[in-house]
């Protein structure tokens, strides 16, 4: 191959830009759902609710213990198959609802080792003062946690925005389907992705800043 | 946060128009997008033979054509699960695929064809595919043509999703097998190093395939309807001659 081609690449900014609100939604929208889910989850786990709690021990291990595209392929292509009115889950939805499982899978025990890492002393001393379990929790329990789930928290957002490039197998035209289809027009394949790739690494970058400014700002009362 | 909701929102009703507008009466079409000169996409617009006759054949029938595109491994799929009500790809008509759908005419008739990196004198064609690597892509015809092949055993068939000729030219793998006309036109234009290896190898005829269902037999019979008319008035060979410079919907 000769030289890159720089031209064709600048042209291909604007044209791939259009598509990064879609991959930026896919992944926020996969986020939030995986959060309140896997919180659930993880109350569940640490209280050991009864039969709630075995059903989502197997929850967990499946959607951990299964390729995310394996699970987008299901929902997409299987689901319909036995029920033929589920072919109302089209492409966006089909890759939200493998997100937000596949990741709440991953997060709940990332969540259930932040809430359990809390020292035990701490619940005696809150309970010992008369706090409630709701108050224990929201007072003392989750602010502590919260600070130790975070960095795994933004890794696993992180890690979303960059598996929503599996969702054109899907016949969502996000970041990477329009690249790969701007691609094999032109087959200039290195400047198509390298483009593609320096944005999803922008965007990583940015969200690698923000994760930074909020641990410094919550660990605020740990320094001296 | 507000505008998160509003994002939200705005992603849910999306999700449920795009699902009440697929009981209007668009014919939706999935493509791959990625099959040179067939569809593909350039500067965010989808083009290609493919795209042109489905649009003329749209004309005529007066329907809107709602283009889906995906992986081609995902298209059957997406018409097994009623997503999609045809596939304008190139789909081969074989006796496999006959099982599982009905056809349309064939509007393209072609052959297999191997292609070797620029220079490779060893292959000259099929029966030099012996004890060697081959590209084919995933879920295509030409995976079943190679496996037909007496000798089938031999050779080292690799499936890809996209990109095959770009290995080839890589030397990653010593040939790959497409049809000859896209294949031809990938030579010409695109800056690849790539050349022909002998003759084409069995007839392919390609066409529409639809759910075996009453509502896609009437689909079927309305797109048949229309072909004949275009390969009448002459349509059909003028689309050809704008991207081949030759006509394939001719047998």
């Amino acid at each position: 191959m000769d030289v890159l081609n720089v031209d064709y690449m600048l042209g291909l900014v604007p044209v791939l830009l259009r598509y990064l609100p879609l991959t930026l939604q896919l992944a926020t929208i996969g986020m939030v759902l995986a959060l309140i889910l896997a919180c659930l989850f993880a109350v569940v786990r640490v209280l050991a609710i009864p039969v709630l709690n075995q059903l989502t021990i197997v929850f967990i291990s499946f959607f951990r213990g299964t390729p995310l595209l394996v699970q987008l392929f299901l929902f997409y292509y299987g689901l319909p198959q036995l029920v033929s009115a589920l072919t109302v889950i089209d492409g966006i939805t089909a890759t939200i609802m493998g997100l937000t499982m596949h990741f709440s899978a991953y997060m709940a025990e990332s969540i259930r080792a932040a809430i359990v890492g809390v020292d035990r002393s701490q619940t005696e001393a809150a309970l010992s003062i008369g706090m409630t379990n709701g108050q224990l929790m929201r007072r003392i329990v989750l602010p502590q946690a919260t600070r130790v789930a975070l960095p795994t928290l933004m890794n696993y957002f992180i890690d979303m925005i960059k598996a929503t490039s599996l969702a054109f197998t899907l016949g969502v035209t996000e970041l990477m389907g329009a690249t790969q289809k701007e691609a094999s027009g032109s087959f200039l394949y290195f400047e198509a992705f390298i483009v593609a790739a320096i944005m999803y690494w922008i965007v990583v970058e940015l969200l690698s800043k923000l994760q930074h400014y909020l641990e410094i700002r919550l660990n605020k009362a740990y320094s001296r | 946060m507000k505008t998160f909701l509003a994002t939200m929102l705005m992603i849910i009703s999306l999700s449920a128009s795009t699902a009440l507008l697929a009981q209007d009466n668009p014919l939706r079409v999935g493509m791959s997008g990625q099959y040179f000169p067939f569809t593909f996409v350039e500067q965010d617009q989808l083009k290609g033979f493919d795209v042109d006759i489905m649009n003329a054949l749209g004309e005529e029938m007066g329907r809107d054509i709602k283009y889906e595109t995906a992986n081609f491994s995902g298209l059957f799929g997406m018409l097994e699960s009623g997503r999609i009500d045809t596939v304008a790809n190139q789909i081969t008509i074989t006796e496999e695929r006959q099982k599982a759908y009905i056809f349309s005419d064939p509007y393209v008739y072609d052959g297999a064809q191997v292609v070797v990196k620029k220079g490779n004198t060893e292959i000259q064609g099929v029966e030099d595919l012996k004890g060697k690597t081959v590209a084919v892509n995933l879920g295509s015809n030409f995976e079943a043509l190679l496996r037909e092949l007496p000798y089938a055993d031999e050779i080292n068939i690799k499936t890809y999703d996209s990109n095959l000729e770009r290995d080839t030219a890589l030397g990653r793998v010593d040939a790959f097998v497409m049809d000859r006309v896209s294949a031809s036109q990938i030579i010409k234009e695109k800056p690849l190093p790539l050349a022909l290896a002998g003759p084409t190898f069995s007839q392919i005829t390609n066409a529409y395939p639809f759910r075996d269902t009453e509502a896609g037999r009437a689909l079927r019979d309305e797109v048949n309807q229309a072909l004949a008319t275009l390969r009448e008035n002459g349509t059909l060979t003028s689309i050809s001659e704008k991207w081949f410079g030759t006509d394939i919907t001719q047998p």
